[in-house]
C-alpha cells in the first residue's frame, strides 16, 4: 500500500516538474516549485 | 483584475533557465530541511540509574515489530526480594512530556527494594521523530540539572507517517469501534493489538504480550491531556482496579494532591484501562495531567509553554470557568506534572501492595511533588554527558 502512495507521488512529483519547465509566468513556475517540496519529501520519506 | 496585472508583468520572466533554477533551489531547501528532519531520528540519551537492574527491547517479546521505527527499549528495575511486577509505560502519545519524562525520571533516579518495575519510556518511538504539522510545536525542550542542561524530545501524537502510511478513511479497530483515519497511529486507540495488523496495531500487540509473558500484576499508562478536556488530572481504571484507584486518590488527597477516578467505560474500546485489563487481567490505570502545550486554546507554542507551562489564554479560561483543573498565573509547569505523576505511581503501588503483601512492589529514591519542587525536577535526573 504504502508503494503504491510512494508511486502516485512519484507520478505528481514529475507532472508538476514538468509543469514548471513548460509554464512561462515566473510566480507560477514558483508556487508549483514551493508545492513540490513536500511531496518530495515524503516521497523520499524524510518528513 | 489584479492578478491578471502582475501575471503579464511576470510573464516574460519565466523560461526554461528559471525552470532549472528553481529546481535547484528546491534540491537545496529539500538537502537542508532533511537534515533537520533527521536529526530528530536519534534518540535523546537516557542515563539508567543505580535501580536498573536489566534491559530488552519491546521486540523479544513480539519478534513482528523487530527491526522497525517501533521497536522500543524496556528497563527492568528488579528488588533482591520477590514481589509482584508493575509496569509503567510512559511517552504513548510523545506530545504529552510529562509522560516520557516521567518514565525517565523512574529510570535515572528509582530503586527497587521489593518486586519488580518495569519501565518503558518512549512506548511508541516512532511518534518521537516527528511532531504534528500545523501545531507549531519545537522538536525538543530542556530541563536543567545541577551540572548541566538535559535536551529531551517532543514528539506528534502518533506514529510517524513515514513509518505507517498511508491512514484509512475510517479506521476500524480490532474490537469493532470506527474512528477518524489518523486514529490507526494512535497506540492508544490499537489495543489489544494484532499480530499481522497495521505497525502500530503490531505494537500495541508487543505491549499486551509483554504484559502476559511477565505476568505483570499493576499496569499503569502516562498521559497529559489540554486544560479543557473533561478528564484531567484524574485516574482511569479498568473495573478491576477500580477500588485501588480509589484509594490511592483518597490518600493522594490527604497528600495535598487532588485527582479523580473515572471507571473505564465498557463500550470505549482499544484503550489500555480496557483492552489491557480484559486482555491480561493485569490491573490497568491511566493517569492524566494537564498539558496547556497541548490545548487548543494555547497562545504560543514555544519550548517555554511546554516546560513552564504558563499561558495567558489559559489563565483567562480559568477564570472564565471554562477549564477542568484550577490554572493560575503559576501555570502547570512540566516539573509539577512529573512530580504528581511520579507520586500517583508511587501510592498506587503502595496501595497494591498493602492489599497483596506477597505481591509487594517496594520503591525507594522516587521523589515526591514535594521534593520536585523543592528540588526541581532535574535534581533527579542524571547529569547530562560530558
Ligand atoms: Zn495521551
Amino acid at each position: 500500500m504504502t508503494l503504491i502512495y510512494q508511486g502516485i507521488t512519484l507520478i505528481v512529483v514529475l507532472l508538476i516538474g514538468w509543469h514548471i519547465l513548460r509554464e512561462r509566468r515566473l510566480t507560477d513556475q514558483m508556487e508549483a516549485a514551493l508545492v513540490l517540496l513536500p511531496l518530495i519529501l515524503r516521497l523520499l520519506m524524510i518528513k | 483584475m489584479s492578478s491578471d496585472r502582475t501575471n503579464e508583468k511576470t510573464r516574460s520572466y519565466g523560461n526554461r533557465w528559471t525552470a532549472l533554477g528553481l529546481f535547484g533551489a528546491v534540491a537545496v531547501t529539500v538537502f537542508l530541511v532533511a537534515l533537520d528532519f533527521r536529526a530528530m531520528w536519534l534518540d535523546p540519551p537516557i542515563y539508567p540509574g543505580p535501580g536498573v537492574t536489566g534491559q530488552a527491547r519491546l521486540s523479544d517479546y513480539f519478534s513482528g515489530i523487530d527491526g522497525t521505527a517501533a521497536d522500543t527499549d524496556v528497563y527492568f528495575l528488579e528488588g533482591e526480594e520477590a514481589g509482584g511486577t508493575a509496569l509503567v509505560l510512559g511517552g504513548t502519545h510523545p506530545n504529552e512530556p510529562a509522560s516520557s519524562l516521567s518514565a525517565i525520571t523512574l529510570i535515572e533516579s528509582a530503586v527497587v527494594a521489593r518486586g519488580r518495575l518495569i519501565v518503558i519510556p518512549r512506548a511508541v518511538h516512532s511518534g518521537f521523530t516527528a511532531t504534528d504539522p500545523q501545531e507549531g510545536y519545537p522538536q525538543v525542550y530542556h530541563i536543567e540539572t545541577p551540572t548541566g542542561v538535559r535536551e529531551f524530545r517532543y514528539g506528534g501524537r502518533g506514529t510517524n507517517p513515514i513509518h505507517q502510511w498511508p491512514d484509512p478513511v475510517i479506521y476500524v479497530n480490532g474490537s469493532g469501534q470506527q474512528l477518524a483515519g489518523p486514529e490507526v497511529r494512535n497506540l492508544n486507540r490499537s489495543y489489544p493489538g494484532d499480530p499481522n495488523g497495521y505497525l502500530t496495531e503490531r505494537l500495541a500487540f508487543a505491549i499486551v504480550e509483554m504484559i502476559r509473558q511477565e505476568g505483570i500484576d499493576l499496569s499503569i499508562d502516562l498521559h497529559e491531556a489540554s486544560p479543557e478536556y473533561p478528564v484531567i488530572n484524574a485516574m482511569v481504571a479498568h473495573e478491576n482496579a477500580v477500588d485501588l484507584a480509589v484509594e490511592a486518590a483518597l490518600l493522594l488527597e490527604l497528600e495535598g494532591i487532588q485527582i479523580g477516578v473515572e471507571p473505564s467505560p465498557a463500550n470505549l474500546r482499544g484503550l489500555s484501562h480496557r483492552e489491557w485489563g480484559d486482555a491480561t487481567g493485569t490491573k490497568a490505570i491511566l493517569i492524566e495531567s494537564a498539558n496547556p502545550a497541548q490545548g487548543r486554546l494555547r497562545g504560543p507554542t514555544t519550548e517555554a509553554l511546554i516546560v513552564e507551562g504558563v499561558d495567558r489564554y489559559y489563565i483567562r479560561a480559568a477564570e472564565l470557568g471554562l477549564l477542568y483543573v484550577p490554572f493560575g498565573k503559576e501555570g502547570s509547569p512540566l516539573d509539577e506534572r512529573v512530580g504528581r505523576h511520579l507520586q500517583t505511581v508511587s501510592m498506587l503501588l503502595e496501595v497494591f501492595s498493602s492489599a497483596d503483601p506477597d505481591r509487594t512492589i517496594a520503591v525507594e529514591h522516587l521523589p515526591t511533588l514535594g521534593e520536585i519542587r523543592q528540588n526541581g525536577l532535574g535534581a533527579f535526573l542524571a547529569p547530562p554527558e560530558k
